[in-house]
């Protein structure tokens, strides 16, 4: 049983962010809009080729050029370029205009080398290596359980497909970057970032200084979505930079050119998949082979746990035998970096549609079949709770089966994640005038987390939120960890109940009142007189735990003459332990539901095989969904106070791809394959597209 | 971007005496300064437009109506007289980008503006249109690109008012040095169907001065379909336009924009006929695939233009 209160005044309330009118009215100060007091523009060279070995990097050039302060390499040459967009060299000046211009003058000597974009193409053993002494594939990853071939010779029906997964790009609407000064003695850094302890540890060994002469601070940031941990190739350059243009601070955030190339994505999949069940739905054997790329490398040095191209299978389901053989494939492009969810909604996207063609092809419900053999208990009742609340019964129909040329369709899919909390830090002050301050070495990603330590601390007072000063985002508070892995609630909210514990009980103490709380507090605190209380807390057990499900439903219209997809509602079912703030956590499963169909029918990193460029590094071409593109979103978040709090920051975008494209198929009638969900792929497995015959009668 | 000469012309005359050889004109910006940021122009001076006086009016009083080429494309979109007698050209203008795009951007940018293919917009690379000598898409990435084309550019024209505007039967008044020339639609784009330098048949130093629209085309609409719901540039836009009194139907035509340099022309001997029943406009839109040259990934277009075609055409007859 959860330490939390029974019957809480202000937990799982609906709590406005308080931040948001500084959000909304500008006054907010990012890392991008650091100005210290003789502050420089940073700006990078990025390499215009997918691979060249460079010869010589003349910085003169810019050097000479009016405004210019400083102009560093990336690395000492010779060396070796392996994506379009790696970095060449850095330069700071008095505006971005002198930046760019000598981004321009300076030289580079470089001889270009063979290069190689596409999966596929980078498989076969005539294509350039991107690291010249070994093979592009690394050695596959096997796993088997069982005896895969008996089983599915025990098997009734066996279904198979070939399912594809696009290079997603973080796009966070901040850019990467970071405002860093350095001087003989001390650095001082304003990051955009999700782990300012990692930033500090990245500097720190960037800058060879003692982790205790660097500050790093991040009271705002817009957003990291997995690929903001470390200070990144960018926060270095930014340090040296400033070291060499004298100790003067460099700010230096990338364009949003750059976001598209250098700083991480979500690894495409190739996915062979065969699965074989009985005729009451049964699942016996499972079989998958997959492929897919993370760049250049798997991961890199500040990925944050990016890892290769591999994602668990079979996913969320338990099946006797199973062999799966995955491998991670380079090419000359950007590294992959953990993104929101890393591995699962690709993961996702190719068992729940395998899953439907099993379910066509036995004749069943899918959602009868996901009941059947989902070993989650909590899943299961998600299922059964989103088809009441989305009408899943009277709405779902055979494929293809809705009037006229505009076919609808339903879909559905499911979801696993960890979201535990982990070891945290925090402090609360309690003044004599009653005012209370709570500070954490944490950040807040965007999610409320400012909002959510208030809460807490107004629960243990028994004061109103806004009563409670919130101070995060600074290495000289008690330490916390990185925003990663749906983290940040469960670690913070146990460390700031501890804390408000410890400083009530110090109150209680001090002041002679046995509760403090509430009505009792300004006479409890005015006997403090002058010195404040100050008490540290620690996560600990029985506070928060881990493992969540979430189901999601899809309801899609596809005009079948133009291929235009329009998502009418998606119904989401997530449990998530104990809600600190309803409307925060709706709020972010929305934002992970939106991220969902973004993946499903719009967002792709493209690349060119003839240039090795990006082609869509903009918001023009990479699309990312729009007002006119979200849905009804309908949220139903299962309470489950007693098991604490839980983070549920990636399960929410798991799903969504998956139930979208079960849903599309259902609506034309022909398996969708491959994201994003394109009008060219609608007409291409409608077979309108001209050149492609009809198939029916040869087969 | 690299630096350039700010100047402010205040009549026709004063923007024309401004210009150079390597002068551009400014009005909404939209167009030429991302060109500039990306250095794929680089005007030794820039001239606004802005302030010249009348140039930002829409003229009904006959009936040929006259919309300056400094009108914003928000106000095309939400006048109201554009909307009861051409409403085609108003459904054009409001699919156009964003309500703050529409703003800012004028009719005569909208026309002028350059190709959007992602080859020709890269900052590391040097296409056919930008003077190298490859045609990247034609091999490559081509799912935005024509399914027509007269020569080895395949990048197509996005302006969604010139769709309309062709089927409108509209004239564009251009300066060109001490001479007032009127062009058609057709003329305005010839270039760009012949030479992959060219996005528009405008010589440096020309400048739009207004649009005339002929309203006796009674009946309009434009259609696109994007891949997303909104702020999208069209993969194919469709716009159609015909005169009709009682059961007469004369002067009908249908355009296709995104799908070549220029506004494509439907062309058909039902459309002459004025007799446009549902077996008639099936088969104007079947023609368009026989015609066209879908490359590795652009061939979803053909149904689409298909499917555009026949639902404008159904739309201005019902």
């Amino acid at each position: 049983m959860s330490g939390w209160p029974k019957n809480p005044k202000q937990l799982g309330k609906e709590h406005l962010r308080f931040d948001g009118p500084v959000k909304v009215s500008g006054s907010a100060r990012y890392a991008s809009d650091m100005q210290p007091v003789g502050w420089l523009y940073g700006m990078i060279l990025r390499s215009p080729w997918p691979a060249a070995r460079i010869r010589a990097i003349d910085l003169r050039p810019a050097l000479s050029l009016p405004g210019i302060r400083a102009a560093v390499t990336a690395n000492d040459a010779p060396f070796t370029i392996r994506y379009c967009g790696e970095e060449l060299a850095a330069v700071a000046g008095l505006s971005k205009q002198a930046c760019l211009d000598a981004l321009i003058a300076i030289k580079v000597d470089a001889d270009l080398l063979p290069f190689v974009v596409k999966e596929e193409a980078a498989l076969r053993d005539t294509s350039p290596r991107v690291f010249e002494n070994q093979p592009n594939a690394a050695e596959p990853r096997e796993m088997q359980t069982g005896e895969v071939d008996a089983a599915f010779r025990t098997a009734d029906k066996t279904v198979e497909g070939f399912f594809q997964t696009q290079v997603q790009l973080h796009h966070c609407l901040e850019t990467h970057g970071n405002t860093v000064q350095v001087t003989p003695n001390e650095i001082t850094c304003w990051a955009s970032t999700q782990g300012i302890s990692s930033v500090r540890d990245g500097l720190a060994d960037n800058i060879s200084m003692p982790l205790d002469k660097v500050h790093v601070m991040s009271e705002f940031m817009g957003g990291g979505f997995g690929s903001k941990f470390g200070p990144g190739i960018e926060g270095g350059l930014a340090a040296r930079l400033s070291k060499e243009a004298g100790g003067v601070p460099v700010r230096l955030m990338l364009t949003r050119f750059d976001e598209a190339l250098a700083v991480g994505n979500r690894p495409s999949s190739f996915q062979k998949v065969r699965l074989g069940a009985k005729n009451d739905g049964t699942l016996v054997a499972y079989e998958l082979e997959t492929f897919g790329t993370a760049g250049y490398a798997s991961g890199g040095a500040t990925a944050g746990g990016g890892g290769g191209a591999g994602f668990p299978a079979p996913y969320i389901y338990r099946i006797p035998s199973t062999r799966v053989r995955q491998t991670t494939v380079a090419i000359n492009a950007g590294s992959a970096r953990a993104m929101r969810a890393p591995g699962h909604p690709q993961a996702s996207f190719g068992m729940e549609s395998i899953m439907d063609e099993m379910a066509l092809a036995l004749g069943m419900d899918p959602v009868e079949l996901r009941i059947k053999n989902d070993p989650s208990e909590i899943r299961r009742q998600q299922y059964q709770i989103a088809a009441e609340r989305f009408g899943w019964n009277a709405k779902h129909h055979s494929p293809a089966s809705s009037e006229g040329p505009v076919k609808s369709g339903t879909g559905c899919a499911g979801a696993t994640w960890g979201g535990a909390g982990r070891g945290s830090e925090a402090e609360v002050r309690i003044n004599p005038d009653g005012t209370v301050e709570v500070r954490c070495g944490t950040q807040d990603l965007g999610t409320g987390t400012k909002t959510l330590i208030a809460i807490v601390a107004a629960e243990i007072f028994a004061l109103e939120p806004a009563a409670i000063s919130v101070r995060i985002g600074d290495t000289t508070f008690p330490p916390s960890g990185g925003s990663g892995g749906s983290t940040t609630a469960a670690s913070v909210a146990p460390a700031v109940f501890d804390a408000c514990q410890n400083a009530l009980a110090d109150l209680a103490l001090a002041s002679g009142m046995s509760d403090p709380t509430g009505s009792n507090w300004r006479s409890a605190t005015a006997r403090l007189r002058i010195n404040p209380i100050v008490a540290r807390g620690r996560w600990k057990e029985g506070l928060s735990s881990r493992g969540v499900g979430g189901v999601q439903m899809a309801e899609v219209e596809v005009d079948t003459e133009t291929g235009f997809v329009r998502v009418k509602r998606i119904v989401c079912v997530q449990d998530c332990g104990l809600v600190v703030n309803r409307l925060a956590s709706v709020s972010q499963i929305n934002g992970g539901i939106i991220l969902g169909i973004g993946f499903a029918l719009y967002e792709e990193r493209i690349l060119d095989s003839q240039t090795g460029v990006v082609l869509n590094p903009n918001f023009e071409t990479y699309k990312l969904p729009g007002a006119a593109d979200v849905p009804e979103l309908d949220v139903i978040l299962q309470d489950m106070p007693e098991r604490g709090v839980i983070g549920i920051g990636e399960p929410v975008t798991i799903p969504t791809a998956a139930a979208i494209a079960n849903a599309v198929s259902n609506a034309i009638g022909k398996r969708v394959t491959s994201l994003p969900i394109t009008p060219s792929q609608i007409l291409g497995l409608l077979e309108k597209l001209p050149g492609i015959r009809s198939k029916s009668g040869t087969s | 971007m690299q630096n350039f000469e700010y100047a402010i012309a205040r009549s026709v005359d004063g923007a024309i005496e401004l210009s150079t050889s390597e002068s551009r004109f400014l009005a909404g910006g939209i167009d030429l300064l991302g060109e500039m940021k990306e250095y794929i122009t680089s005007p030794k001076r820039v001239i606004d437009l802005k302030l010249i006086p009348d140039l930002d009016r829409i003229d009904t009083s006959t009936s040929t109506w006259k919309i300056g080429a400094n009108v914003t494309i928000a106000e095309i979109a939400r006048n109201e007289r554009i909307r009861a007698t051409l409403p085609g050209l108003a459904e054009a203008a409001s699919e156009v980008g964003s309500p703050q795009i529409r703003n800012v951007a004028t009719l005569g940018g909208n026309l002028a503006q350059h190709s959007r293919c992602w080859y020709y917009r890269h900052r590391d690379l040097r296409c056919l249109k930008r003077g190298g000598s490859t045609c990247y898409a034609r091999e490559g990435e081509n799912k935005y690109h024509s399914l027509f084309s007269g020569n080895p550019c395949i990048s197509p024209i996005v302006s969604n008012l010139a769709i309309i505007l062709a089927a409108l039967n509209a004239r564009v008044n251009v300066r060109r040095g001490d001479k007032d020339v009127t062009l058609t639609i057709g003329e305005l784009y010839s270039d760009a169907w012949n030479n992959p330098l060219d996005h528009t048949s405008l010589l440096p130093g020309d400048l739009i001065v207004h649009v005339e629209i002929p309203t006796q085309k009674n009946r309009s609409t434009y259609l696109q379909v994007s891949e997303k719901g909104d702020f999208d540039w069209a993969l194919v836009s469709c716009a159609a336009a015909g005169r009709n009194s009682e059961d007469e139907w004369a002067d009908i035509s249908v355009f296709l924009g995104a799908v070549a340099p220029i506004p494509y022309r439907v062309e058909s001997p039902l459309l002459e006929s004025g007799k446009l029943s549902r077996e008639a406009i099936e088969s104007i839109a079947g023609s368009i695939a026989a015609k066209a040259t879908p490359l590795a990934h652009n061939g979803y277009k053909v149904p689409i233009a298909q499917a555009l075609v026949r639902r404008a055409l159904t739309r201005i007859v019902s």
